[in-house]
C-alpha cells in the first residue's frame, strides 16, 4: 500500500460503523503501456470522518476522486462504496448507485462545473430529477439546501456567469449536497477563495461532519486541510507515502515528501534557512525516487 | 429563441423576407396572373401594364413564371437542408459517445461524401432513379450533411467532456439527458446557423440544377431555370435574369442574416444580456433597490 506503514489510527476512528469508503490497493493507468498513475492506493473513510488527501500536482489526486466515482477505470485493487464493491460496475449498474446519491463530488473549477446556460435553481435540481423526484418537491430542496450554503433564494434564477467565485463554490457544494450523500469528495474547495469565502465554505463542511457525511477533501496544500480533516493521506507519485492523523502527520512527518510539505510553510527562520532545509529534502526525494 | 432573435433588426428583417418568400411559395401559383406556361408572340418584351417584368424568349409571363416557380425553388432548398440536418447531426453527436467503432466509421463515411462532387453525384443519381427534384435534392442533402456532421460533432466535443456534463453523470444521468439538457443546447446554435447557411447554399443549389435542367422538367418554371433562358438573350434583354437574379440573391442574404441573428442572440454572452435586462425589469417593477444575493 505505502512506502512506509502507517501509524495506527485513532481509536474513535476505527471503532466507528462500516468504513462508507474503502479502497484497497488501488491502480490506475491511463493506456496498457504506460506507468501507472497510481499505485496500490489503501484507505478509508468512515460516517461523519474527514480525510485530507494532499499531493502536488501530477501526483494522482484528482485521478483517484475519478476512479472512486467510476470516471475512470481501475487496472487494479477494489473500491467499495457504502459497502458495494464497484469494481468491474457495468454503466448500469454505475448510474443506479448515482442514483442513490450516495457519493457526490466538488470539482475544482466551480465555474465549469456549473452549466453556464443552466440557471443556479436547474443546476440544484438536477440530481433529484435524475433520481425521480418530482420537479415540485426538487425545487422546494434546492431552495432549502441554497439556505444551507448561506446563499440566499434570489439566485436561483441567475446563471453560474452572475455569480461571484464564493457563490459558485457554494452552488457546486449545495449540488453536490441535495441529495444528501453518505460521501463527498471535494477537490481543492477552497483554493480559489478569499479568506472570507473560505471560512464559509470550511464552516459548511463542519456542518456536513457534524451531520454524519464522510468527506474527503482534496488539496496541493497541506495547510487548508489539516485543520479541517481528521485524518491526511499524503500522495506522492502516484503512491501513499503516509497517512496518519493530521496533527501527527503535521507535527511528525515520517516521510522526506510529507516533510517537504511542511517546510514549504514561511517559518520565522527566516528564507535562507527555509530554502536550505527544502533543498535537503529534494534532495533527499531524489535519492529515494532512485 | 424565436423572441431572441427577433429582437435583432437584423433578425426582423431576415424573418420578415423569409416571410415574404415563404408567402410566395405557398400563394404564388395563385398569385400567377396569367398562366406561366402559355407562350404568345409577344416573345422578349420589355416591363409594360400587361407584363410587369416583360417576356421570356417564348412570350410568356415572367412574372407569373416568376412567382409560379417559387415553390418548386423554397421546397427544393428546404428539402436539402432538411435532409443534411437529419443525416448528418445525430450521427455527429453520437460519434462522441457511441465508441471508436462508429466514430470511425461515420468519420470515412463524411471523407467520402466530401470528396465526391455533388453536381456530377447529382447528374449519376438521376441518370440512375430518373429526373426529379425530390431525389435531387435529397443526393444534394446528403452530399451536404458532413456540414452538420462536423458542426454537430465539434460542438459536442466541446462539452463532453467539461465538468457539469461529468457532474450530470455522478449525478445518475443517462446519456439521453446528458445530451438534452447539456449537450443539445451548446449544439443547437451552430447547427442553426448552418442550417439557416444550408437553406441559402440550397436555393443556390436548386437554381444550378435546374439551371441545367437537373430536377424539373421543362416547361415548369423555378427561379434558376428563368436565370439560365434569359441568360441567352442578353443581348435582347440584357436585364432580364435581373429578376430571378435578384430574388435568388435576396433569398440568399436573408437566409445567412438569420445565420448570423442566431448566432448572436444565442450563446452565453446573448443569454447573460438577456438576464441582465430581465434582472432590470424586475428590480424597476420593484421601485426599491433588492437585496444582493450571497455574501460576497
Amino acid at each position: 500500500m505505502s512506502a512506509e506503514q502507517p501509524p495506527a489510527p485513532p481509536a474513535e476512528a476505527r471503532t466507528a460503523p462500516r468504513p462508507v469508503l474503502e479502497v484497497t490497493g488501488l491502480e490506475v493507468r491511463y493506456g496498457r503501456r504506460r506507468p501507472p498513475v497510481l499505485r496500490g492506493v489503501s484507505l478509508d473513510v468512515g460516517p461523519g470522518e474527514t480525510l485530507g488527501l494532499i499531493g502536488e500536482t501530477g501526483s494522482g489526486k484528482s485521478t483517484f476522486a475519478r476512479a472512486v466515482l467510476g470516471l475512470v477505470p481501475a487496472a487494479a485493487g477494489s473500491v467499495v462504496i457504502d459497502g458495494e464493491e464497484t469494481r468491474g460496475h457495468s454503466r448500469r449498474q454505475w448510474r443506479r448507485l448515482r442514483r442513490s446519491g450516495v457519493v457526490q463530488y466538488v470539482f475544482q473549477d466551480p465555474l465549469r462545473s456549473l452549466d453556464p446556460d443552466r440557471t443556479v435553481a436547474e443546476s440544484l435540481t438536477e440530481p433529484l430529477l435524475v433520481q425521480g423526484v418530482t420537479a415540485a418537491e426538487a425545487a422546494e430542496r434546492a431552495r432549502a439546501f441554497l439556505d444551507q450554503v448561506r446563499l440566499s433564494a434570489e439566485l436561483l434564477d441567475r446563471l453560474p456567469g452572475e455569480l461571484s467565485g464564493g457563490q459558485r463554490q457554494r452552488v457546486a457544494v449545495a449540488r453536490a449536497l441535495v441529495t444528501e450523500p453518505r460521501l463527498v469528495i471535494l477537490d481543492e474547495p477552497v483554493s480559489a477563495l478569499d479568506s472570507a469565502n473560505r471560512v464559509q465554505v470550511l464552516e459548511i463542511l463542519k456542518d456536513l461532519r457534524a451531520r454524519g457525511t464522510a468527506l474527503v477533501l482534496i488539496s496541493h496544500d497541506l495547510g487548508s486541510v489539516v485543520g479541517v480533516a481528521d485524518r491526511t493521506a499524503v500522495l506522492y507519485q502516484g503512491e501513499l507515502v503516509e497517512s496518519g492523523p493530521s496533527a501527527d502527520v503535521v507535527n511528525r512527518p515520517r516521510h522526506a515528501y510529507t516533510r517537504l510539505l511542511v517546510s514549504s510553510a514561511p517559518t520565522l527562520h527566516g528564507a535562507r534557512t527555509d530554502r536550505a532545509g527544502r533543498e535537503a529534502l529534494r534532495a533527499q526525494l531524489t535519492d529515494l525516487s532512485h | 429563441m424565436v423572441r431572441r432573435v427577433l429582437a435583432l433588426t437584423s433578425g426582423r428583417i431576415a424573418v420578415a423576407v423569409l416571410l415574404v418568400i415563404a408567402l410566395l411559395a405557398l400563394l404564388g401559383p395563385l398569385l400567377a396572373p396569367q398562366n406561366p406556361l402559355a407562350g404568345s408572340d409577344n416573345a422578349l418584351a420589355t416591363a409594360s401594364g400587361a407584363h410587369w417584368l416583360g417576356t421570356d424568349y417564348l412570350g410568356r409571363d415572367v412574372l407569373s413564371r416568376l412567382l409560379d416557380g417559387s415553390r418548386v425553388s423554397v421546397l427544393g432548398s428546404l428539402e436539402v437542408a432538411v435532409t443534411a440536418l437529419v443525416v448528418g447531426t445525430l450521427p455527429g453527436i453520437l460519434s462522441v459517445y457511441l465508441g471508436r467503432t462508429f466514430e470511425w466509421v461515420t468519420l470515412r463515411l463524411t471523407d467520402t461524401l466530401v470528396a465526391l462532387p455533388f453536381l456530377l453525384f447529382a447528374v449519376a443519381v438521376i441518370a440512375l432513379l430518373g429526373n426529379g427534384l425530390t431525389q435531387a435534392m435529397l443526393v444534394t442533402g446528403v452530399l451536404v450533411s458532413p456540414l452538420f456532421y462536423r458542426v454537430s460533432r465539434a460542438a459536442t466535443l466541446a462539452v463532453a467532456r467539461a465538468p457539469y456534463v461529468e457532474a450530470a453523470l455522478i449525478s445518475g444521468a443517462s446519456l439521453g439527458w446528458t445530451v438534452r439538457k447539456h449537450v443539445w443546447g451548446k449544439v443547437l446554435p451552430p447547427i442553426a446557423v448552418a442550417l439557416a447557411q444550408t437553406v441559402g447554399t440550397g436555393f443556390v443549389i436548386v437554381s444550378s440544377l435546374t439551371f441545367l435542367g437537373i430536377g424539373v422538367q421543362p416547361p415548369a418554371p423555378t427561379w434558376g431555370g428563368l436565370l439560365a433562358s434569359d441568360l441567352g438573350y442578353l443581348d435582347q434583354r440584357p436585364w432580364g435574369p435581373l429578376a430571378p437574379a435578384l430574388l435568388i440573391m435576396i433569398t440568399v442574404w436573408a437566409c445567412n442574416l438569420l445565420a448570423d441573428a442566431i448566432r448572436d442572440v444565442y450563446g452565453q454572452a446573448g443569454r447573460a444580456l438577456d438576464n441582465d435586462r430581465k434582472a432590470r425589469a424586475h428590480h424597476l417593477a420593484r421601485t426599491a433597490p433588492a437585496p444582493t444575493g450571497g455574501a460576497s
